[in-house]
């Protein structure tokens, strides 16, 4: 139902002028998305401290700001190591569990439930589900103590040396099971035949996954790749604004959760939008980044 | 374990070799899955069990089941968080701006599928250019459209709001259903006097529902969860808000854990109604979703 479509039968006559029928929809778009976006790139020139008060032109100035702030270096440090981190092992478990629930294991049905969960599922109740589960009283911790591990046991989210752990936990601890099934489900159209002319030259597993099936949906695990960068990268803000607010210290300050806090608590709109500039020219390069390295592997 | 090699329609020819290579790995990528699908369930589990008990029997026995179930655990969060208000803002909200995301995407998407040529092509890659704009960098100047508005704090200004950012992959995959539809039964109607709207709800509109309902449910689904714009614009009055934004404000310093459980549970609650109810169209949407991007 996607890139299969064919194109319609070219017509010889001209084609139809209701064009006009997108325009709603173009003014809609550009009204509520396209204008907003430029508002960013207006705001992070000006000297604004909040809604209410008036704003001047400062140029670059915030720019200047930002790049020198020991917190924007946190946050970007913080936003790195969470992508750096989430990413490479998100992706390469989700293919291989979709690998595998593809072959319809026994109870594939309710694997594949458990496994969607985490995409029906709301940031908020995410995080409020987590709140109890790590919180020091809650069934993390109990969890451990129960094991015979109580010695390790921590407040999760208030501990600088395991809030950001924490929430890169719950990112692959959701992000893992959803996109396995998405990868699940492009893996049920690739054609069996290569697979079984590979079983018949005693091609093992690991062989038959990495060397065979994934070039075949390479441009997939691009597109996958791609989005979920983009989602931890701009949308952590939420979770963090739940669990831990950017803290202790700034530990699980990420360029998303700065955005927000500089203009919400901090008062300071060209600050943040100048963040939100530079995050928007991250996620580009980083995008660029992800193409040219799933690229030159094959 | 012969699973793991076995693919979506198994062919009998390669059975014998497809078990002895499957040997090797399949314990234990089965082990894995099982161990990654229980810790998926655990903290599920410790939701549903927690949302009936007192805060010192979550500390002591996290993972037994409660020894009184403390039922009023839900008639708490729902009184003290006013779900009830949340839960039916959300729907208010969700069901205006899927409407309005359909009325304004399925003309788009006729007209798109029917087109072909240079003004058709940059209207859709404008669209593509869409998915690349992380809608969270546009929220402080989106705050500001709300307020010059005079929609700051209203649930109009999510309902008018939401269609937009819900546009753009609605469109393209309309615009993709809609392709398929094939020239001669337009051509023939048009010939019997068709005009573009009877063309559109006629012909396009019954052929392509099952676009439609996927592309329904996957924005309603998006709106329902949507948060961070939700808390920023609609805010947090409890007239007003979702019951996204009402559910961590049960989150206080002497947080009475049950409680918060059990309101969790509450929003938890329609959204696996509507899954159990719509299980394979559901998973269908979503993939969908992501397949564009």
């Amino acid at each position: 139902m996607t890139a299969t479509a064919p194109a319609p039968v070219k017509a010889k006559r001209r084609p139809p002028a209701i064009l006009w029928l997108t325009t709603p929809s173009l003014a809609w778009y550009a009204f509520f998305t396209i204008g907003p976006l430029l508002g960013m790139f207006a705001i992070a020139t000006l000297s604004w401290k909040g809604l209410i008060y008036p704003a001047t032109f400062t140029g670059l100035d915030n720019f200047a700001r930002v790049l020198t702030d020991p917190t924007f270096h946190d946050a970007l440090r913080n936003s790195i190591v969470q992508v750096l981190i989430v990413i490479p092992i998100m992706m390469p478990l989700a293919f291989m569990l979709g690998y595998y629930l593809n072959t319809k294991p026994r109870g594939y049905r309710v694997l594949s439930v458990l496994f969607f969960t985490p995409g029906l599922i709301s940031i908020s109740i995410k995080g409020t589900m987590f709140y109890g589960v790590l919180s020091p009283n809650g069934g993390f911790n109990g969890l451990l103590e129960g094991i015979g591990l109580g010695g390790i046991t921590t407040a999760w989210l208030a501990n600088p040396a395991t809030a950001l752990g924490s929430i890169m936990a719950i990112d692959l601890w959701s992000g893992i099971g959803f996109t396995a099934v998405l990868f699940a489900s492009r893996l049920s159209s690739v054609d069996t035949e290569v697979l079984e002319a590979a079983d018949l030259d005693g091609a093992g597993t690991f062989r038959k996954m990495w060397r065979i099936t994934y070039p075949i949906i390479k441009d997939y695990f691009g597109t996958l790749t791609m989005l979920q960068f983009l989602w931890t990268l701009f949308t952590s803000a939420a979770l963090i604004l739940i669990l831990t607010k950017g803290g202790p210290g700034t530990s699980t300050t990420t360029l998303s959760f700065l955005v927000y806090q500089k203009a919400f608590s901090q008062q300071d709109l060209g600050y943040s939008q100048a963040v939100g500039v530079l995050l928007l020219l991250l996620g580009i390069i980083g995008m660029v980044l992800i193409r040219r390295i799933l690229r030159s592997q094959a | 374990m012969t699973q793991i090699l076995r693919t979506a329609r198994p062919s009998r020819t390669s059975a014998r070799s497809r078990r002895i290579s499957g040997n090797r790995m399949g314990p234990l990528s089965t082990v894995l899955a099982w161990f990654y699908a229980l810790l998926l369930a655990i903290p599920l589990y410790y939701l549903v069990t927690s949302a009936l008990k007192t805060n010192i029997e979550i500390f002591t026995d996290p993972f037994a089941l409660p020894t009184q179930w403390l039922w009023e655990n839900f008639g708490e969060a729902w009184q003290s968080g006013s779900l009830g208000a949340g839960l039916a803002n959300s729907v208010l909200i969700s069901a205006v701006a899927v409407v309005l995301t359909l009325v304004l995407a399925i003309p788009a998407a006729y007209a798109l599928a029917r087109s072909e040529g240079k003004v058709a092509q940059a209207i859709t890659s404008s669209f593509v250019a869409g998915f690349l704009i992380p809608p969270f960098a546009a929220l402080i100047p989106t705050v500001v459209l709300a307020i010059n508005l005079n929609l700051f704090y209203t649930r109009e200004f999510q309902m008018l709001f939401l269609p937009a950012s819900a546009l753009p992959l609605s469109i393209l995959l309309l615009t993709q259903f809609m392709k398929t539809i094939p020239h001669e039964i337009v051509e023939s109607a048009s010939m019997d006097g068709a005009g573009h709207f009877s063309i559109l709800l006629r012909i396009f509109v019954p052929i392509s529902l099952p676009g439609i309902v996927s592309v329904t449910i996957l924005q309603v689904l998006g709106f329902w969860n949507e948060y961070l714009f939700s808390l920023t614009i609609t805010g947090t009055g409890a007239d007003v808000r979702t019951i996204q934004v009402a559910l961590p404000t049960l989150i206080s310093d002497s947080t009475n854990y049950g409680v918060l459980a059990a309101g969790t549970v509450i929003a938890l609650v329609p959204v696996y109604i509507a899954y159990a109810a719509l299980q394979r169209r559901m998973q269908d949407a979503l993939t969908a979703g992501a397949l564009k991007g």
